[in-house]
């Protein structure tokens, strides 16, 4: 039998901007269908990661696979083939919300673009907001358009980079709600977040980095260990390495 | 501020290469006074000083229009970054002092990167030249004057445009009017309207009994550059929240005309879209039409102002015209942040292609409307079917050599020394070789166009090569980066 390609693979990756380490050797086997959690205090290379696994940047040292796709001799494949939110909800000033899920969906090639915009402008209930143009959209807004074009052309996988931030509680069990149902059929998704309660509830494994370095790995039980949740658990693990 | 421009600067580029700027420009002007016997023989210095105040005004005009620009960051979600210029919402400072802090901030900067290493360079000079040193510190003194007057014109009329449209139109038609009675009619002495001019003229080497009169004019400069500057603080409002837009999907219609471009489709329907509903589609018009007016008037000035014998014709325009299409690009590479472009399958090379073909679609137009409209002033349409080819293919090379230079951080890299340097060896040989030969076609004809037909074939192949070696170029860059 043949050995199971890991959806994400990442091999001793570093990543310097100049004399700063960003990541230093990280290595990570991540399977299709696994809801992956990724955490770690302020700058400690998150974000750095899930940019170097979309394509977005190139590592230094190392190498990364996403669905077995190389993430640095194909970056159009990976990110043609996921789907990304990145960590500013910044999509383009002068389009409205409706004109920028045409634009993802023309620039993704998807199918009934038109459909899928209506289902997504619905979920999100940005229908009020069809014509006004993204600069004069609230942040939680902004943060809706950015998700529903990471969703539009149905991925099977998902990087997501604090997606729940800015969106009110009744969206954030929406989209907890979805992601979970996403998951559960075969998705995979890889996620950056601080919000550990959310979290504690979405994901399978978890991993903790600190100063570029990965210093906890396994699924949320393990990673929990003895303790009471996974914000005790991961304020422990962070202490103790500094 | 002053270190948020500069490492904005040098984050395109690096610290080292940014800090080379102020030395090429200090080598440039040594190299400039070391030849200056030479110049001298064919131009006056009185006349010498004429045009470099007027460039020197100009340039103020062209980099103090922060009532634009102050109010374009506050406007636009600005993506990964983020000015000082919009803290205001936040933190207890007014727009007012924002505003201020923006021209202090980049007078200082222009100043310290062009004025002051120009000056430099002709003290340097002063073992080769025997220049006084008086005399160069008089020069800079009155170039500062004139630049601030620029700067603070430029602040003064561009924050009229945030309170009223209107106002604005009337502010530009009376500068206009003022510079258009000053020079065509004569009515106002060129050197009134410039007082750091007027200073100039009235120091040594050109006057040397004149120093009460000189400080005048220092004085009358020093007020204008007060006035203007206090009247544009004046006039900028603490507006907290932007003009909200709400409009139809426009969009869609785009892309359905542009659809024969295929990939480059909806790229070039959304540059349309950002480029209307951004506003900048004037100012970049302006930016577009101000240096061919500005060029229009300097052949006229050389030809009956100086009373030159110089043989401006179409086929001149025709070169020149093309090499302003850099401003152009330069501004559609302003209009919005990349920055979620880098979560879809799109690289840079594919939107610097996008651009290039949203510049060709929106100013050869207006370039062949002012080519046919000179060649009429000037009654000269017999050589209009060489001169339109020869702005076609100037006007793409320069584009697509700018491009192909620097990306989608076009005035940002022009900051960095070594892409400034190639970008002037590029476009300055084929610009002076299109000039000498234009100028010459009344005379060998044959020749002349066997050089011209030479010149634009090279320009021709060269822009093949360039826009060729986009992908390889900018293929492995990051959007935002």
């Amino acid at each position: 039998m043949g050995r199971i390609v890991p959806a994400i693979h990442v091999e001793n990756v570093g990543k310097r901007f100049g004399d700063f380490t960003a990541l230093d050797g990280i290595s990570l086997d991540i399977d299709a269908g696994e809801f992956f959690g990724f955490f770690g205090p302020n700058g400690a290379g998150k974000t750095t990661l899930l940019k170097i696994l979309t394509g977005q940047l190139r590592p230094t040292s190392g190498s990364a696979s996403v669905l077995g796709i190389d993430v640095t001799k194909e970056p159009l494949k990976v990110k043609a083939a996921t789907g990304i939110v990145p960590e500013v909800e910044s999509p383009p000033s002068y389009l409205t919300a409706y004109e920028y899920l045409y634009f993802v969906s023309r620039v993704r090639k998807v199918d009934g673009g038109e459909k899928r915009i209506a289902k997504w402008m619905e979920f999100f209930d940005l229908d009020d907001s069809r014509g006004t143009i993204c600069k004069d959209l609230s942040k939680g807004n902004r943060q809706k358009l950015m998700i529903a074009g990471a969703l539009i052309h149905e991925p099977r996988m998902l990087f997501l980079d604090e997606p729940f931030i800015n969106l009110d509680p009744i969206f954030q069990r929406k989209l907890k709600v979805y992601l979970k149902e996403y998951s559960d059929g075969g998705g995979t998704v890889f996620m950056c977040s601080h919000l550990l309660e959310i979290a504690e509830k979405l994901c399978d494994n978890v991993a903790v980095i600190n100063k570029g370095h990965i210093i906890a790995r396994g699924s949320l039980a393990e990673v929990r260990g003895k303790h009471p949740d996974l914000e005790h658990a991961f304020l422990d693990i962070v202490e103790g390495d500094a | 501020m002053l270190k948020e421009e500069f490492r904005m600067h040098t984050s395109y580029s690096s610290r080292w290469m940014f800090l080379t700027f102020p030395i090429l420009v200090l080598l440039f002007s040594f190299g400039i006074a070391y030849t200056s016997e030479q110049i001298f023989q064919n131009t006056s210095l009185h006349d010498m000083m004429l045009m470099m105040h007027i460039s020197v005004f100009i340039y103020g005009l062209s980099v103090g229009a922060f009532g634009f620009l102050g109010n374009q960051y506050q406007e636009r979600s600005a993506g990964y970054r983020n000015y000082l210029v919009t803290q205001p919402s936040t933190l207890p400072m007014s727009f007012k002092s924002t505003f201020f802090g923006m021209y202090l901030r980049d007078g200082v900067f222009y100043v310290l990167l062009l004025l002051v290493p120009m000056a430099g360079g002709l003290f340097l000079s002063i073992p080769l030249t025997g220049f006084r040193a008086l005399s160069i510190l008089s020069l800079f003194i009155t170039a500062l004057l004139t630049f601030f007057l620029g700067m603070s014109l430029s602040f003064f009329v561009s924050t009229i445009y945030i309170r009223s449209r209107v106002a604005f139109g009337a502010a530009c038609a009376a500068v206009a009017g003022v510079f258009a009675v000053g020079t065509v009619a004569k009515l106002v002495p060129l050197d009134v309207l410039l007082p750091g001019l007027g200073m100039q003229y009235r120091l040594s080497p050109f006057a040397f009994s004149s120093g009460v009169e000189a400080l005048g004019f220092g004085g009358a400069a020093i007020l204008l550059i007060i006035l203007l500057t206090a009247g544009a603080v004046l006039l900028v409002e603490d507006r907290f929240e932007s003009r909200h837009v709400e409009t139809d999907d426009e969009l869609i219609t785009q892309d359905r005309r542009f659809s024969g471009f295929k990939r480059y489709g909806t790229l070039l329907a959304k540059e349309v879209v950002d480029l209307r509903r951004s506003g900048l589609i004037t100012r970049m018009a302006f930016t577009y039409v101000i240096p061919l007016l500005f060029l229009a008037f300097t052949a006229w000035f050389i030809r009956n102002g100086l009373a030159l014998p110089v043989g401006f014709n179409t086929v001149f325009y025709g070169g020149m015209v093309g090499f302003f299409g850099v401003t152009f690009y330069g501004w559609l590479n302003n209009i919005d942040h990349t920055d979620y472009l880098s979560t879809l399958p799109l690289t840079v090379p594919q939107m610097i292609k996008t651009k290039l073909l949203a510049y060709t679609l929106l100013t050869s137009w207006m370039s062949v409307i002012f080519l046919v409209a000179i060649a009429l002033v000037n009654n000269d349409l017999r050589l209009m079917w060489l001169a339109i080819p020869v702005m076609i293919i100037v006007s793409t090379y320069i584009v697509v050599m700018t491009a192909y230079l620097t990306g989608l951080r076009t005035n940002s890299f022009f900051f960095d020394p070594g892409v400034l340097v190639r970008f002037t060896v590029l476009s300055m040989f084929p610009d002076l070789g299109l000039t000498i030969l234009a100028f010459t076609i009344d005379r060998y004809f044959a020749y002349a166009l066997a050089g011209i037909a030479l010149v634009v074939g090279a320009l021709g192949i060269s822009t093949y090569f360039f826009y060729r070696g986009l992908d390889k170029k900018w293929g492995m860059t990051d959007f935002g980066a």
